[in-house]
């Protein structure tokens, strides 16, 4: 089980932020081609630098937590998912405290309407 | 010097850059971006926390390589100039592909 650790980790990063879509109307899984168009050209790039990076031993990563899939050099899948895990979290965040601001949320909505 | 903290700066400095020649969001004036950017940081400390802390990492670093410096919670302080590019950046992608007009009068 402690070799889920990491991918468990983006996992509940996922889970735990999915409720802004529609509690707070983020709206950002519902833009699919935005959201791959603003996520993966960046995911790509540092996802080079960590190849670069764990080729060169400047990080690595612990066998214990995670399941074990690497690429040459020792980057490990997990990695993949966490460049794109982390800037979904944090678009849903920008959208949901976007809304938030502006007073536009579903749940604003509900509260104001009862 | 270590190179990690070089390109971690280096690369923060070039999505500010982006911004400021490329870009032109106005993102570093929105209220939004700066909001959410706090709740970040506090979510990052958690889950970054939780990769590297020392006692039992999930990643660890060539401390040659490293500034060294880990004020909370064992992360190297590069760790938020790494953290801000790769956001920042995405974000910058977020906005250039907003929907136009309807949209956008909604979310200022």
């Amino acid at each position: 089980m402690d070799r889920l650790q990491y991918s468990a980790l983006m996992i509940a990063c996922l889970l735990l932020t999915l409720p802004l879509e529609f509690v707070f109307g983020a709206r950002v899984w519902r833009q699919p081609k935005r959201l791959v168009r603003s996520v993966v050209p960046v995911a790509l790039f540092f996802l080079v630098w960590d190849l670069w990076a764990t080729n060169r031993g400047d990080w690595g990563f612990n066998p214990k937590y995670t399941i074990g899939w690497k690429f040459p050099g020792g980057m490990v899948v997990e990695e993949i998912l966490f460049f794109v895990a982390v800037p979904v979290c944090a678009l849903l965040t920008l959208e949901a405290v976007r809304n938030m601001l502006a007073g536009t949320t579903p749940l604003q909505r509900w509260w104001r309407a009862r | 010097m270590p190179i990690y903290p070089v390109l971690a700066v280096l690369a923060a400095i070039v999505v500010v850059a982006l911004e400021f020649i490329y870009f032109r969001s106005a993102i570093f004036r929105s209220r939004a971006y700066w909001v959410s950017m706090a709740i970040v940081l506090g979510f990052m400390i958690a889950v970054d926390g939780w990769l590297t802390k020392l006692s039992a990492p999930i990643v660890f670093y060539n401390d040659a390589n490293t500034s060294g410096i880990r004020p909370v919670w064992d992360i190297l302080i590069e760790e938020y100039a790494f953290a801000f590019a790769l956001l920042t950046m995405v974000i910058l992608l977020w906005e250039r592909s907003a929907p136009a007009v309807a949209d956008k009068a909604a979310a200022s």
